[in-house]
Parts: C-alpha cells; structure tokens; sequence
C-alpha cells in the first residue's frame, strides 16, 4: 500500500431502520477487517425464507472526519488558504475505494450528494494530464535530440538540413503519431481489442444477410460473452 | 404456370392487366410493369416474380410455435389478415420470468386495456457504485408512466386476442419441425398433446418460442450468447410497499453485476429484486446476494415469495430466416443492450412478420417464399431499428464496462436533457427531437463526466498498489 495513513474518525453514530446501532470504530486504512463491530441480524433472519443469507460481521463502513452527509466538507481541504483540490480527487478516490472492496447499501437516510463536477477543470488537469505531458515531452526531446544527431552522423544533414528533407519529415509524423497512440506497450493490444468489439455487433446484425452456406457452419456464436476487457 | 395467372400491379387499375399481361406472361418468368400510358407521375418500377404460385382451394397455412407478445401478435395478424394460422403454447398458465415494463407506444399499438397494468411508474432512481443516488424521472409529463404488468396477464390477454380473430391455439409442446423436401411440400410441426403425439403441415412457420428456441435449432440458426437475468420477488411490509409505490430502482457497481445493472422494480403487491450478467454466470448468487445487501434497509422484514431465472439473448442470431421458417422476439435475439428491454420488440416483431407474410401471400393466396421474407420482414426490421440496437450497444459498452464508467453513467443521467430524451426515446421509440445546442452540451459533459471519473478511477488503481 502506498500511503498508509491513519484517519482519526469520529464515527457516524447512525441508527438504521432496525434499531442498531453502529458503534464508534477506527478505520485504520490498513483495512483490518477484525475491527469491525458485529452487530445482531437476529431481526432479519426471518426475511430470508430459504434465500441463502447467513448472519456475518457488518463490514466496516466508511467514515472521514472531512465526509459529512453525504459530501465532502470542502472547508475541512484548505490548506494555507488556498484550496486543495487535489486532496478532494484523493479523498474521494479512497472513498470509492473503500465501497469497492465494501459496498455499502444505499439508504434513504443518508443520500450521497457529492459531484465531482464542483472540482473545476483545472484541478483535474494539473492533477491527470499534466504529469503524463511532462514525461512524454521530456522522453519526446531526448529521443528528439539523439535521433538529430544520429541522422547527421549517417547523412550528414544537419538539424536545419534534416527539417527540409521529406523523408525526415515524414519520418517526424509518423513517430508523433505513434507517440500518441500508442504510449505503453499495452496501448497495441487495447486498441486492437477496441477495434475487434466495435464492430463486433455490427457483425452479429449483418450475418443474417451473408450467405447461407457460410452461416451454416454454425459459427454465430459469439460466445466469448465477455465483452469488457 | 406464369402465363395462366394474372399479374398483379399495385398502382395500376384492373383494366391495364390483360393488354400488358399477353405481352409478357407467355415469354418471361418475370413481368416488368412500367405505367407507360397513364398520365399521372411516373410510379416506380414494380417487379413482381410470378414464381410465387397461387395455392389452389385452400389459404396460406401458417404455425406460430411460441405464445408469448411475439407469438400472439404474429398470430393475431395472420389471422386478421385470412391466413389460416395454428397458435403453439406449451403452458398457457405459466409466467415467464420478466422484469415486466413496457413503454408507452407498445400500450396504443396494440391497444392494450388499462386494467392490465399493475402500477404506473413515474419515478425511477439510479444509483451509482458510490451510493450516488439521481432521480431519473424530473421531466416526465403528468401522463407518461412506464407500464408494469404481470407476464401471465399479458400473454393470456394476447393469446385471447389471437383466438377472438381467427388463430386456432394448440396447448403443446412442439418437439420437432421435419423440413421440406422440396420447395412445394410443406413444413411437419410434431407435438405432444393430451399425452398423445401429432403433426401438422403447414406452409409457413414463425418461431417465437423465446431464448431456448427450438424452432431455431431445427433451422439451425445459430447460436447467440445470452445473458442470464435472475430475480427473487419479494413480499414487503406495507410501509415498505409505500415507498416502491410508484418508484423503480436501477443499481450499478461491480458487486452486482460486471456487465449490466440490478433492479428492483415493483410489480402488483411485491417487488421485484434483481441483476443479471453476461460474462459470470456462475456468478450470479453473489451478485445477487450483492444487490440483497445494497437495497438492505428498504427491504428488510420482506419474505421471498419467488426465485426465478431466464436466460436473455445478448444479439440476434446469425440466421433469422430459413427457407419459409422466420424466427421472432426472443428467440430472434431481438433483445436491447443497456436497457435489456424485449416485450415491445417482441411483439413488434411478430406483428412485422405477420404483416410481410400477408403482404408476400396477398391475403394468403399466394405461397410464399425465403426472398419475400427476407424483404418484407429482415429488412424493414433491420431498417427501422438497427440504428436503436447500434445505439444501445454503444452505450452498454461504454457506460457498462467498468466502476468509473458507470460512476460517470450516474453523474449524466442527473442532467435534465440527458433524462428528457432518453425517456422520449424509451416511451415512444422514436428519436427526441433535440436542441443541438443542448446535444453539443450533453456530448461535452458526457467526455468531461468519463474523463473525471477515469482519473479518479486511475487513482483508485493506484491506491490499490
């Protein structure tokens, strides 16, 4: 993990529709599942009638001294008096996390009511793009740099040569263009599985249309089912 | 053959048949008509293959295998329009399980009474992997609603239907279908009835016996990959009952399904608690377990009353028409991603089916052929609705796929243009007319909701190491 931090939190005391109540706990972000309080299902064990449901410790619900009704307090982000937005994306990452490995059930009384809207766009770009530009520029001028010098050294065209000649040229488009598109080596095989399942559907619609020799081999079955990658 | 029948025209009078009929009948198997001495607007070239014979002394016989909203409508149209039609339903009394909504438009088209539906939904509330919680309904007029109805109602309803225009109902189950021999023979339905065994030969054969066809298999359809949808009703305290009164639920999150959403709908006096999944189907008691505990408060103290599951085709089969055998409905695979939506399909397109076979026969008097179906049916569907699939399709994959698409799902579905049209669209299945600006808006914020919900998912990842 990497941060590993220990969130003092002052626990909801909430009560749910049955009456229990969940006591105070510290959620420590290690996730220690035995922190957890068990709370008595006793009440609900007659709803299920052969539905396979066991009584289990209620898993650990998320609690944030800076998450109040179902937002983020955004006073509780300031630092220096300035905003940190950045804290707000981390905050709900963890958030979302959290109900990720335990989802919680949606209720009534507590509404989730957060947007991520109200980050503005900014924020969102100094956190995402920025970092990821910076290291492609940086990578894209060294490349840059060595590949001038090793055209000069073999053609003996300097940069401002180099800059004139087509092929250079054309050689300068196709690497931004690939730089673009394929940034990590798993970009090659996403874009592929991307081009596969997009027309995937079209093609299950148009085999009715194709000759009936060729659908009689049987091979509509799409069965692969699994459609995310 | 061809010279003693008379051609048909559709846009000429009666009179013009004979003087052009001498020119053609005896020397081409097919006639070209043109309109060269009538002073109105050119109509467009009609040619019309004489290769389809008039049947003598008797009508187009035609067997619908399958009585559900595809089989009834189908067999309710042929019947109406003369065919002599044989309705197949191996349980009249059974409910298919169903999340049970059809829109507005399936309600005027077939004219369904009022009194079947069970309840009017008018608000609807998703809610996102986070517990965010959008009322999808803002924008509805006080007399749109979606339609909740018990299948069993329905289809009861839709068989009478048949039956009161002419279709004879056979209770059986189909269990083969012999092919023709030769292009003139007809089809040998056998089924078991009252213990014993039948046949029957008919002309025509529309397969509407939903997901695990076996009209399909016996024409070698193809295989389609279905999902399988699994749901458990549920009986709720009254002052539980209250609050489903007129509200539907839609949840999305990996913990109750990796590729498609959970529900909870209401249905006369229960809900209706489910989820489905394509690609994890030994899955399924998790996810559902896993929609069990999100919807936990508002449902506790409720009893099961009913587990029940069924498979959904995901897409159309590769073949859908063989010979004079055309599939429909379920067994068509005529089921939309993202919404998973099929009644209103279904019996659209039986009634579409219905429909080309009449057109194709002339009222039943004429044999039909493969080519006739292929026009008249595959490709008006495909006309009219493949844009709607495409569409769907798109979104499923886009919205379905992972956490953060489906957080940005939610976070779109709270703007009132975006509920506006999908609604519009919904209910009356027709394209909203839109505002381009309020389009252009609506595609702005459907980037910026998945790219902000693709960072934070990125930090999620992060998190994660």
């Amino acid at each position: 993990m990497g941060t590993k931090q220990e969130t003092h939190v002052v626990a909801l005391e909430t009560e749910d529709p049955k009456g229990l109540n969940i006591a105070e706990q510290e959620a420590k972000f290690g996730f220690n599942a035995g922190s957890s309080t068990t709370t008595s299902r006793d009440a609900k064990d007659d709803d299920e009638a052969g539905s396979g449901l066991d009584t289990e410790p209620s898993a650990p619900k998320f609690s944030d001294e800076r998450w109040k009704n179902g937002t983020w307090d955004l006073n509780m982000f300031v630092r220096d008096g300035k905003m940190d937005w950045d804290g707000v994306i981390v905050a709900e990452a963890r958030r979302r996390k959290f109900l990720e490995m335990y989802p919680e059930s949606a209720t009534n009384q507590e509404p989730v009511l957060f947007r991520s809207s109200i980050i503005p766009w900014w924020a969102w770009m100094m956190r995402s793009h920025l970092p990821e530009a910076e290291l492609i520029n940086g990578r894209a001028a060294m490349v840059g740099f060595f590949m001038a010098y090793l055209v000069d050294a073999l053609t003996g065209l300097d940069v401002v040569g180099q800059t004139g000649n087509l092929i250079c040229k054309a050689g300068l488009l196709v690497t931004v263009m690939g730089v673009i598109f394929f940034r990590r080596a798993q970009d090659f095989d996403s874009l592929r599985k991307l081009a596969d399942e997009a027309t995937l559907y079209d093609k299950q619609w148009e085999s009715s249309w194709q000759d009936q020799d060729a659908g009689d081999a049987g091979d509509g079955d799409s069965g692969r089912g699994g459609k995310k990658i | 053959m061809a010279a003693a029948t008379p051609l048909h025209l559709q846009n000429k009078p009666h009179h013009h048949h004979h003087r052009l009929s001498s020119l053609f009948s005896s020397s081409l198997p097919f006639s070209i008509k043109t309109t060269p001495l009538s002073t109105s607007k050119p109509s467009s070239l009609i040619i019309s293959s004489t290769s389809n014979p008039l049947l003598s002394g008797r009508k187009l016989r035609a067997a619908v295998i399958g009585g559900g909203p595809a089989g009834s409508s189908a067999a309710e149209t042929l019947a109406a329009g003369g065919i002599e039609t044989f309705l197949f339903e191996r349980s009249p009394a059974s409910s298919k399980p169903c999340g049970g909504a059809i829109p507005l438009c399936m309600l005027e088209e077939f004219s369904i009474p009022p009194e079947l539906v069970d309840r009017k939904v008018t608000r609807m509330k998703i809610i996102s992997p986070s517990n965010l919680t959008v009322d999808f309904g803002k924008t509805l007029k006080p007399n749109e609603y979606i339609a909740m109805l018990r299948r069993e109602v329905l289809d009861s309803f839709l068989r009478r239907r048949a039956e009161t225009a002419g279709a004879t109902a056979i209770t059986a189950l189909v269990t083969s279908l012999d092919l023709p021999s030769s292009p003139a023979s007809p089809y040998v339905i056998h089924y078991n009835a009252g213990g014993s065994r039948h046949s029957l030969a008919v002309d025509v054969v529309i397969g509407a016996d939903g997901a695990n066809s076996r009209v399909a298999k016996s024409i070698k359809a193809g295989d389609y990959s279905c999902a399988i949808a699994f749901q458990e009703r549920i009986k709720l305290p009254d002052e539980k009952m209250e609050y489903y009164q007129d509200l539907a639920e839609m949840y999305v999150g990996n913990d109750v399904s990796p590729d498609f959403y959970a529900w909870v709908f209401p249905k006369c006096d229960h809900v209706a608690v489910g989820t489905g999944t394509v690609c994890s189907k030994q899955n399924i008691k998790l996810y559902q377990r896993g929609i069990r505990e999100r919807v936990e408060p508002k449902i506790s103290g409720g009893k099961v009353i009913k587990v029940e599951a069924h498979p959904i085709p995901e897409h159309p089969r590769p073949v859908r028409i063989r010979g004079r055998v055309a599939l429909v409905g379920d067994a068509a695979g005529y089921v939309t991603k993202c919404s998973g939506e099929g009644i209103y399909f279904a019996a659209k397109s039986g009634k579409l089916c219905a429909e080309a076979i009449l057109k194709a026969s002339e009222g039943g008097l004429r044999m039909i052929s493969e080519e006739d179906l292929r026009r008249e049916y595959l490709k008006e569907w495909d006309g009219k609705y493949l844009v709607t699939y495409r569409l769907l399709d798109l979104l499923h994959r886009v919205f379905y796929g992972s956490n953060a698409a489906r957080e940005a799902l939610v976070e779109l579905c709270g703007d009132e243009y975006v509920q506006r049209m999908t609604f519009e669209s919904y209910l009356y299945k027709r394209l909203a007319e839109g505002d381009r600006w309020e389009d252009a808006k609506m595609v702005f914020n459907t980037f910026g909701s998945l790219i902000r919900c693709q960072i934070v998912g990125r930090d999620i990842q992060a998190l994660r190491v």
